[in-house]
């Protein structure tokens, strides 16, 4: 029983790691912007599809192609940037537009990478061992934990950035309100185009570490922005560790459910949770003040 | 320090400064009256570069500004305090503090020149430092105008502009805050003031501008722009009844 226990609550935890990375991506860029990035699971599909690129057809070694995947993703994100988000804040489109228009560029990369690689799966090598470790009466591998890991070691750095620079404090304050952020000297663009590199190079990373997990296809990007927005609406969009909590708490519940009921009502389930808490905390689970923008 | 050359500006296309032309010499305090939407924030704004300049050239210290963008003219020392305060309302007072140092946070003294401002700002304003961890949001209008200008301060600017600053607040925190004005302009620091209260602010002045309706109907120094009936009458209104 403790044991079924544990193994769902490890699974619940690579799940939510994959989710949580996402709402933080999603969150981190929200922050500064206002603006949900559409196409933010994009860059997950793009990590795990390059990795095969580079690990596969070229056959680099992983820390080369761990780099490489980092450039293409920040590569497209800056096209995204310049393409989609400054044009039509320039001519002062509302938010609401701006979101519309990462819908169409998520569509764009989708559309690039089916040219590219096809609509069949493709196999991503491990990067990390998948032999077996034994944690206590658990099992697991290098590979599943590298991503648990992963996801800690970003949401620390990610706290640090925001909380203890002064370029965080800039990223916050232009979130909060760009115009006058814009009057205190802070170049606002690049503070987004800071979220948006960011923010695509840790999805980049998730992708290329989730391959090896739960495969790789062209059409993987939109489920994961899903998953991943509905994790920053169940937690608190307006802040990136509440946003990440809330992939933790998807990631968990879909474990659970699908160990003790059926996988089949874990997403229906996650919905009403997530209409639930908004009912109640219209902010979601761990959002606060800071999420309202004046 | 600052001149604008037959300014025209405005939003969208559409004008709401016509050919203005003014000065604000160095270490005095200017102030812009006029009745609401004479263009007063809007000069300001184009200062800030935040507004289309059609028309017309804008030099601080004989150096044109006009094609400036917003945070180049932060970096030459031209801050605002914006009309309403637009603190960050969620960020604590000492985050907003920190903010408004944007401007000298990359030089090499940072770390001294900080601490320089703070106490400078601290001076003029003791009641900030019990509140340095409350968030600027939840403070009373007058407290939040004191963060306000205090942010802008922690710039060292060469040129404060101020967007009526009594905004919504009592006569005894006006009264306040334009003795403080007074002071910064007795440590030399130069001053524009835009205030629809125009006694107060005429009163403060070395030199006012009258502006209606996007352009300069009268301009001489302050007391003799605030003891002009006529003007009073012509372009004022009663919203000099301040003070």
């Amino acid at each position: 029983m403790l044991m079924t226990l544990s193994y769902l609550l490890l699974a619940g935890l690579t799940n939510g790691s994959v989710y949580g990375l996402i709402a933080l991506s999603l969150s981190v860029i929200y922050s500064a912007s206002r603006v949900i990035n559409f196409a933010q699971g994009e860059f997950v599909m793009l990590g795990a599809m390059s990795a095969v690129l580079f690990l596969v057809t070229l056959a680099l070694p992983w820390p080369v192609a761990l780099v490489a995947v980092i450039v293409v993703s920040v590569v497209v994100a800056l096209g995204l940037d310049h393409g989609i988000y400054r044009p039509l804040v320039r001519r002062k489109a509302e938010p609401l537009t701006i979101m519309i228009g990462t819908l169409a560029g998520a569509i764009v990369i989708y559309g690039s990478a089916f040219l590219i690689w096809g609509p069949e799966p493709r196999f991503v090598p491990p990067v990390l061992s998948l032999a077996p470790i034994r944690l206590g009466f658990l099992i697991s591998n290098a590979q599943q934990l590298s991503l648990i890991v992963l996801f800690f070691g970003f949401l620390a750095l990610t706290w640090f950035i925001l909380y203890r620079t002064r370029f965080g404090l800039s990223v916050r304050a232009t979130g909060v309100d760009p115009k006058v952020a814009l009057l205190m000297g802070i170049r606002s663009e690049r503070i987004v185009q800071f979220t948006f590199i960011y923010s695509a190079a840790m999805s980049g990373i998730a992708g290329m570490m989730i391959g090896p997990l739960l495969g790789a296809h062209v059409s993987m990007g939109i489920l994961i922005t899903v998953k991943g927005f509905m994790a920053a609406i169940l937690g608190g969009l307006g802040s990136p560790f509440a946003a990440a909590a809330g992939g933790l708490a998807i990631g968990m519940l879909e474990a659970l459910m699908a160990g003790y009921g059926t996988s089949l009502y874990a997403e229906p389930a996650i919905f009403v949770l997530i209409l639930m808490v908004l009912i109640v905390r219209p902010y979601g689970l761990l959002g606060d003040y800071e999420a309202e923008r004046r | 320090m600052l001149r604008f050359e037959n300014v025209t500006a405005g939003y969208n296309s559409s004008t709401a400064l016509e050919g203005v032309s003014l000065k604000v010499p160095e270490g005095k305090i200017v102030s812009i009256v006029g009745a609401n939407g004479a263009g007063k924030s809007t000069a300001i704004n184009t200062i800030s570069r935040l507004v289309s300049i059609y028309s017309g050239k804008l030099y601080l210290d004989d150096r044109d500004i006009t094609r400036m963008k917003p945070a180049e003219v932060v970096e030459l020392g031209v801050v605002q305090v914006p009309e309403g305060r637009q603190l960050f309302a969620p960020l604590t007072v000492e985050e907003n503090l920190k903010l408004g140092f944007h401007r000298l946070a990359r030089l090499p003294d940072a770390a001294d020149r900080y601490q320089e401002r703070l106490a400078y700002v601290l001076d003029l304003f003791p009641v900030m430092k019990e509140r340095f961890s409350q968030r600027a949001g939840t403070m009373s209008g007058g407290e939040q105008q004191m963060v306000a200008v205090s942010r802008a301060l922690m710039a060292e600017p060469r040129l404060l502009m101020l967007d009526e600053p009594s905004l919504g607040l009592a006569p005894m925190v006006v009264d306040r805050i334009f003795d403080i004005l007074a002071r910064l302009r007795e440590d030399g620091l130069t001053i524009l003031l835009v205030e629809q209260h125009a006694d107060a602010a005429l009163e403060l002045a070395d030199y006012g501008y009258v502006l209606a309706v996007g352009r300069v109907r009268a301009e001489g120094p302050g007391a003799d722009l605030r003891n002009d009936p006529a003007l009073h009458h012509s372009y004022l209104g009663n919203v000099g009844a301040h003070a």
